[in-house]
């Protein structure tokens, strides 16, 4: 009994893992052009907020997650203004982001909270395949978008190392001096991928509200998850396939303490046990500073440093 | 970027116009007030009329002015706190959690040692063990960035779910010390008398939410910055500020220098947090959990362009912002509280973008064709 | 004798690459005017010119970076448009820069094929590859197209930027400053296979301040200075006394110009001084001794272990094993104030980025490497900004002028005063590069000061890249190869040829 328990748990994490893998796939994209974007948990609510509400009036899950796409474009558009147009410190702005869109979200929601979700995403009917023992649940057990997310870290991949304009990518965030010799415009490849990313933390916002959340509730949804994210890229070198794997070791802790609950074991407090994702995503960050490991695993050389060309 | 023909071009300015060090905060403002009114707007509430009440509920009136300068009293610290560590380029984001800390060590002294002191010798315990607390949350994350260099700002900001989490435990979690042991309700344990301060009447009959403690925040202020301008300590976190590699050159130990800053970072965060413990609440209180006052810090130090005089002026500001939207959510035409979040977060955007005119010419150039 | 490099090949055969009258402004400066230069197929033609002269600036226009106020850009006998260096790429003409334009995360491959415009979208890295090895094949120039560009050294480096050149297409190649990080026998490899792209049509443009280099390789020079072209001659027709002549503009004497000096007492010494980084040997038992009144210079290549010899001997980093002494004073393991205070002053390569704070005034930067005490005291330091502007005539709006707004002469003369005459009873000082990067007058104000502080006893260390500059000042010269000196002479002894091969670690 008990193991099934913990194979569900082992299912959940992989679940809640898609809303990590989508955050974190956003923030790859953005850094590698150079361009940091903390703003991924404010980015996460608007999703929410904004699927809701479109699914609220319309009823139409589809539009509903169209639009919190587009509103991912039209903030990180913002942050891309700033940063990238009129080169303004990139932490700063987005924290700001951070604020705003978590302000911004407790506004529109605030009608609708506590409402029941109008639509919700199931996980997709495949028969025989979901009966299979531990397989079953866990691979086979998934919605639409789960397997979605999954292909689309590996064309990710596929992008930023197998094609030209990942190529490209990939040199904006290590020496866009010399992308721009070429007569490549870093500006253009920065703004793009820091609104891809944004299309994409929404979507991962929009998703975990169909998905997984019963209401809105501005403060229990997410709950940190965008900041986990940001870890999670780091824990993946920057590398989308990497993500993965790093996401369902982070979406299980963050299911631990309800598996523990149900399992009755007591033996630590819930509040105390909610610290676990934090704590072991801080120990992760630990472990990988490790001088060594920063060789072999880098950060793009000039993340963060606004691009200023030398006068023609 | 080519718009229309044209190029935005942005120069570097040989020398700023002075006028440009008000302008750009006050544009700024007006800037958000616009946006925050077009929301307004759209949501049904009109806006000149809610700015108005807003303006009397934060400022203007006699209950605005001194719930005012109450909630400013630990934002004042928060911001010194956010502004000491932004200035050396050390993106701490964990003034949330050291101040929680704060409340919590304040109340440990409150409740330990504060019984057989005199208030003159309590009170003052109360805000050292509050910054003690808030620099020893803040020790971790130095210490990982000064030794392995890792990113001060997501371990500062996991760590602010942890002290959330933390405060929750001992109030809601557990029987243990923090907790009231006169009522099973769950609320903190109450510090002793002599480390609490009566709030300040203001020469009326009336009890306000301004405590003593706000004179010290600003005193705080004032003394940091006199401090960092004429000292060594001062000098040197400007230049390695300004570059780390002409610090080290200098024989600077950068360790150090990155070290002590954010340990003083949260030991002014932690200070904001015991100054509740001092003043209004008198105990550890979950309730300061929902102000999200670490977070509005970095809004008014962004805001002061981490200068600790215009922290003051800044989190005078914001608080008023709050307050007013306080007031605005249970009048007569509700508006949610939220819209005081979007005002904060857009005045910093539009703070950022203002920085950029301020140091830099823009100007929209002809493209150029080639010469014939 | 002036002449436009153009007249003589007017009519007849169409040249392959041609500036006329090109002017080119930048604030303040006339950088090209009315300048016009010619390259005909399968030429080696050399733009010779001191710092600021011009040369650099001419390429840039020549290959479509800069494009000029004035005048015309002639392709094979047509004018072109040129708005980008890409445009400069379809015209067949690209520039290897001085400072490198790539990425180190990436492959030589993927170096070589960035922008490339014919690039497929799925990236074909097996057919690039082989496309990559081939052209090293034929120019000689050995690469592992799957290496990592950041493991490589500065002349491999260099090599990939030919290639990427060769890869796009190139028939004309400009190059800026080639041999400026390379060792005399790589050089020798550069020449050769500049002879064989010359030898297939292709046409080479080199801009160099070295004299002596490039007289053997060019088939015509044409020398350049403030902006305009003074002189042009073919291969064989002037010495290199006259081209001097015309880089400078007036009469030189080769010869090293240093009197004799008092030498004193042994100030600064090093004894088998060991230092490693990240577990890789940086430098190896290096001894060395100055005394008052000496300039010890230590001449290498870019990258042989310069800066942790300086860093070493000023205290910044604290060697594996060895004993540094300042003054009488073992200052290893001491850090930077111990060195300091046993009397050793440092001035850096890097003026605004480590030896200057650029965002803080001169009055302030003043302060940076002086005993302070618990308040700073600005009052002094003001006085002293004061009179170091007057003294050494540093052209500046005043003492509270931010140090990042000063030229690279100015920012350089305030380091100097700062090192040699505020920080007070330092009497050794390590000195990196001093010059570089500096137009001639700011140089002869440089060695000036060098030549003034040994006369009034002070022992230097002199670290610079610039061979010219160590066998101009130093009374005794050392040299530096892969972290060990390896050449130890008399600053008198002006035969370059050995110092040269000890340079690219070639045994004497």
């Amino acid at each position: 009994m008990n193991s099934n328990i913990w194979l569900l748990t082992f299912a959940d994490a992989i679940s809640i893992a898609t809303t990590l893998i989508l955050a974190s796939l956003g923030a790859i994209i953005t850094e590698r052009s150079g361009v940091i974007n903390l703003g991924v948990e404010g980015m996460l609510l608007m999703g929410a907020v904004t699927g809701f509400v479109v699914a609220d009036s319309t009823g139409n899950l589809w539009l509903a997650l169209l639009i919190a796409v587009l509103v991912g474009v039209v903030l990180s558009s913002i942050h891309a203004a700033l940063t990238v147009g009129l080169r303004a410190n990139q932490i700063v702005s987005g924290l700001a982001m951070v604020i705003f869109g978590t302000g911004l979200s407790q506004f529109i929601g605030k009608p609708i909270e506590g409402d029941p979700l109008p639509v919700v995403i199931r996980p997709l009917e495949l028969g025989w395949l979901s009966d299979l023992p531990f397989v079953g649940p866990v691979v086979f057990g998934h919605d639409l978008f789960t397997y979605l997310t999954w292909a689309a870290a590996g064309g990710a991949s596929f992008y930023m190392h197998r094609t030209r304009p990942g190529l490209l990518l990939r040199a904006t965030g290590d020496a866009p001096a010399t992308v721009d010799a070429q007569g490549g415009s870093v500006a253009r490849i920065r703004w793009v991928h820091t609104m891809v990313g944004g299309a994409l933390m929404t979507f991962a916002g929009a998703w975990y509200m169909f998905a997984r959340a019963a209401a809105w509730n501005q403060a229990a949804t997410t709950n940190g998850i965008g900041w986990i994210a940001l870890a999670l890229v780091v824990f993946a070198s920057w590398r989308p396939l990497r993500a993965i794997g790093g996401a369902v070791l982070f979406g299980f802790s963050l299911q631990v303490p309800f598996t523990l609950q149900a399992l009755q074991i007591r033996t630590l407090p819930p509040t105390i046990v909610a610290m676990f994702p934090y704590l072991i995503t801080l120990a992760v960050l630990v472990l990988l500073s490790t001088p060594r490991a920063r060789r072999l695993l880098g950060a793009p050389k000039m993340l963060g440093q606004p691009f200023v060309r030398d006068e023609r | 970027m080519i718009v229309l023909g044209r190029r935005i071009q942005m120069e570097q300015r040989m020398a700023v116009p002075k006028s440009a060090v008000v302008i750009v905060p006050v544009v700024s403002v007006i800037a958000a007030l616009v946006v925050g009114g077009v929301f307004l707007a759209l949501t049904g509430h009109p806006p000149v009329r809610t700015y108005l009440d807003l303006l009397d509920n934060g400022y203007t009136s006699f209950y605005g002015i001194t719930d005012t300068l109450g909630l400013a009293t630990p934002l004042i610290c928060t911001g010194l706190a956010a502004a000491f560590a932004f200035r050396m380029n050390l993106y701490s984001i964990g003034q949330e959690g050291q101040m929680y800390l704060g409340m919590i060590g304040g109340a440990w002294a409150g409740i330990v040692l504060a019984d057989s002191l005199p208030p003159l010798i309590a009170v003052p315990s109360v805000l050292l063990f509050g910054a003690l607390a808030g620099a020893a949350w803040i020790a971790v994350p130095a210490f990982l960035r000064a030794r392995l260099g890792t990113s001060e700002i997501v371990s500062t900001l996991l760590l602010n779910y942890v002290a959330l989490n933390l405060v929750n435990y001992f109030i809601f979690g557990s029987q243990g010390f923090f907790r009231d042991p006169t009522t099973s309700f769950p609320q903190g344990r109450a510090v002793a008398d002599s480390a609490r301060l009566s709030p300040l009447s203001f020469f009326t009959e009336k009890s306000t939410n301004t405590y003593p403690t706000f004179f010290v925040a600003v005193l705080l202020a004032v003394m940091l910055f006199w401090f960092m301008r004429v000292s060594n300590y001062g000098y040197e976190t400007a230049v390695y500020a300004d570059s780390p590699n002409t610090a080290r050159y200098a024989g600077m130990s950068s360790a150090w220098l990155q070290s002590s800053v954010l340990l003083v970072s949260g030991a002014l965060a932690g200070v904001g947090g015991a100054m509740y413990v001092v003043g209004p609440a008198g105990k550890v209180d979950p309730g300061l959990l929902q102000v999200g006052l670490g977070y509005a810090g970095i809004v008014v130090a962004a805001l002061a362009r981490y200068n600790f005089l215009a922290v003051v002026l800044a989190a005078v500001l914001f608080a008023g912002l709050r307050t007013g939207g306080n007031a605005l959510q249970v009048s007569n035409d509700p508006v949610p509280i939220a819209i005081a979040v979007v005002l904060q977060g857009a005045v910093l955007l539009f703070a950022l973008g203002g920085e950029l005119f301020r140091r830099n010419k823009v100007t929209l150039v002809r493209v150029q064709k080639a010469t014939t | 004798m002036v002449t436009s490099a153009s007249t003589q090949h007017d009519a007849g055969a169409a040249l392959a690459l041609a500036a006329r009258a090109v002017t080119k402004r930048f604030p303040g400066v006339v950088a090209n005017d009315q300048v016009n230069f010619d390259l005909a197929r399968g030429e080696v033609h050399t733009l010779l010119g001191e710092n600021g002269a011009g040369k650099s600036t001419l390429a840039s226009v020549l290959c479509g970076l800069y494009r000029p106020e004035a005048g015309q850009v002639v392709r094979d006998g047509k004018e072109i448009r040129l708005n980008s260096p890409r445009d400069g790429l379809a015209h067949g003409i690209a520039m290897v820069h001085q400072h490198f334009r790539l990425v180190d995360r990436f492959t030589v491959a993927e170096n070589v094929v960035l922008g490339h415009k014919s690039l497929s979208f799925v990236l074909a890295t097996a057919e690039i590859e082989a496309k990559v090895a081939a052209i090293t094949e034929e120019f000689g120039l050995p690469l592992d197209p799957r290496a990592v560009v950041g493991e490589l050294s500065a002349g491999e480096r260099q090599r990939v930027e030919i290639v990427k050149a060769l890869y796009q297409g190139a028939e004309i190649l400009l190059l800026d400053e080639p041999t400026a990080l390379l060792a005399p026998p790589e050089v020798e490899k550069l020449f050769s296979t500049v002879r064989a792209m010359t030898h297939v049509g292709k046409s080479v443009v080199f801009v160099s301040h070295k004299l002596g280099e490039v007289v053997d390789i060019s088939d015509r020079i044409t020398v350049m200075r403030g902006g305009r072209v003074t002189g042009s001659v073919r291969r064989g027709e002037a010495d290199v006394r006259r081209l001097a002549e015309l880089m400078v503009g007036r009469e030189i004497n080769i010869v090293p110009r240093r009197a004799k000096s008092q030498v004193g007492d042994v100030l600064l010494s090093a004894s088998q001084v060991h230092l490693e980084r990240d577990g890789a040997a940086m430098l190896t038992d290096i001894n060395l001794e100055v005394r008052g009144g000496e300039i010890v210079g230590v001449a290498g290549v870019a990258g042989n272990g310069q800066r942790d010899l300086a860093e070493v001997i000023a205290g910044l980093r604290t060697p594996q094993q060895g004993n540094v002494t300042v003054c009488g004073t073992p200052t290893a393991g001491h850090g930077a104030r111990g060195a300091r205070r046993a009397g050793l002053a440092y001035v850096p390569e890097d003026r605004l980025g480590t030896g200057l704070a650029p965002s803080m005034s001169i009055r302030d930067n003043l302060l940076l490497t002086r005993e302070r005490n618990f308040l700073v005291d600005r009052k002094s330091a003001l006085h002293e900004a004061e009179t170091f502007i007057k003294q050494l005539e540093i052209k500046t709006p005043g003492p509270l002028t931010p140090t990042r707004k000063l030229s690279g002469g100015n920012a350089q003369k305030v380091l100097l005063a700062r090192e040699l005459f505020a920080v007070s009873g330092a009497r050794v000082l390590v000195v990196c590069s001093p010059t570089r990067g500096l137009d001639v007058g700011a140089v002869e104000t440089v060695h000036a000061l060098l030549d003034e502080a040994r006369d009034a006893g002070k022992a230097i260390l002199l670290v610079s890249e610039d061979l010219d500059e160590v066998m101009t000042l130093a009374d005794r010269v050392m040299v530096l190869y892969r972290g060990r000196i390896t050449l130890e002479q008399s600053g008198l002894d002006t035969n370059v040829d050995r110092v040269g091969r000890a340079m690219a670690g070639i045994a004497t």
